[in-house]
């Protein structure tokens, strides 16, 4: 996937930068709910732990 | 000394059952960034994913509305309040790690922290970077529209120089996304609810205070 959205300057057809792409906003919302599993599993086990600790 | 004046003397020198945590300036603050950042989300990521509306006023005006309260927030730092309670030290460091142990495993409890605990200063330099990145770039952007302030001029940077100005905008938006969803995450969990209500009503219980913070780090 094109980290970057292209466009065809009209004075010649050089390519252009014209932003970042969007298709990567399911990456970024995926990369925050895996990290929000990650935590809550191990958040889960460290209270788990501690509670069952004399 | 009396007996009366013993007694007052004790009463004054009783802790308070509330222990300040935000005052209502700064809550007012938080509150009204998240209204222009969910404002700028909608107005940005809506049209995006197909509900089309006439976005682009709403979010220039909420972008500058962002900003003066950025600018405000910056000011107040470091003129009024303590800038050291955000200041990520040594200490947060290595709380950092013993956090992390803790979450692994190694460590059976968590270190207490200050006001502020080390992933929540981290926190706030990851938002500080993406929203003065977001801002930044989007006061450039407005010299691309027109406004009853100021006429558009889009030729005063090249091409290639607009493109890195909006790569910036786009990158620095969706990370924010990113970082709204994990600050939901930790406002709604039971451990967190205690600073949820902070930023409500402006205090915390002694009781919540002693439980989660270290009273030699944060003196309340």
């Amino acid at each position: 996937m094109e980290p970057f959205r292209y466009s065809r300057s009209i004075y010649g057809g050089a390519k252009q930068l014209i932003g970042a792409n969007w298709d990567l906003l399911p990456i970024f919302v995926g990369a925050a709910i895996a990290f929000i599993i990650l935590h809550a599993f191990l958040s889960a086990r460290a209270k788990r732990r501690r509670q069952g600790a004399p | 000394m009396n007996d009366a004046q013993s007694g007052n003397s004790q009463i004054a020198a009783a802790p308070s059952p509330r222990v300040a945590r935000h005052k209502g300036i700064d809550r007012l603050y938080h509150w009204l960034m998240a209204i222009c950042i969910f404002t700028l989300m909608a107005t940005a990521f809506l049209p995006i994913l197909g509900f089309k509306f006439e976005w682009l006023d709403i979010h220039w005006m909420t972008g500058v509305a962002l900003t003066v309260l950025v600018i405000l927030h910056i000011v107040r730092a470091i003129g009024w309040q303590d800038w050291r309670n955000m200041w990520i030290g040594f200490a947060d460091i290595r709380d950092l790690f013993r956090n992390v142990a803790h979450l692994l495993g190694a460590r059976r409890t968590p270190p207490l922290p200050g006001k502020y605990d080390a992933a929540q200063k981290l926190y706030h330099l990851g938002v500080a970077i993406v929203v003065l990145s977001v801002v930044g770039s989007g006061l450039l952007m407005l010299l691309k529209i027109d406004t009853p302030l100021w006429r558009r001029n889009p030729y005063l940077l090249s091409s290639n120089t607009w493109g890195i100005i909006y790569v910036v905008h786009g990158m620095a938006a969706m990370a924010i996304v990113a970082i709204v969803i994990i600050h939901l995450y930790f406002t709604l969990m039971p451990d967190s609810w205690y600073l949820l209500r902070a930023m409500i009503r402006g205090s915390i219980s002694r009781k919540e205070y002693l439980k989660h913070h270290d009273a030699a780090r944060w003196k309340a």
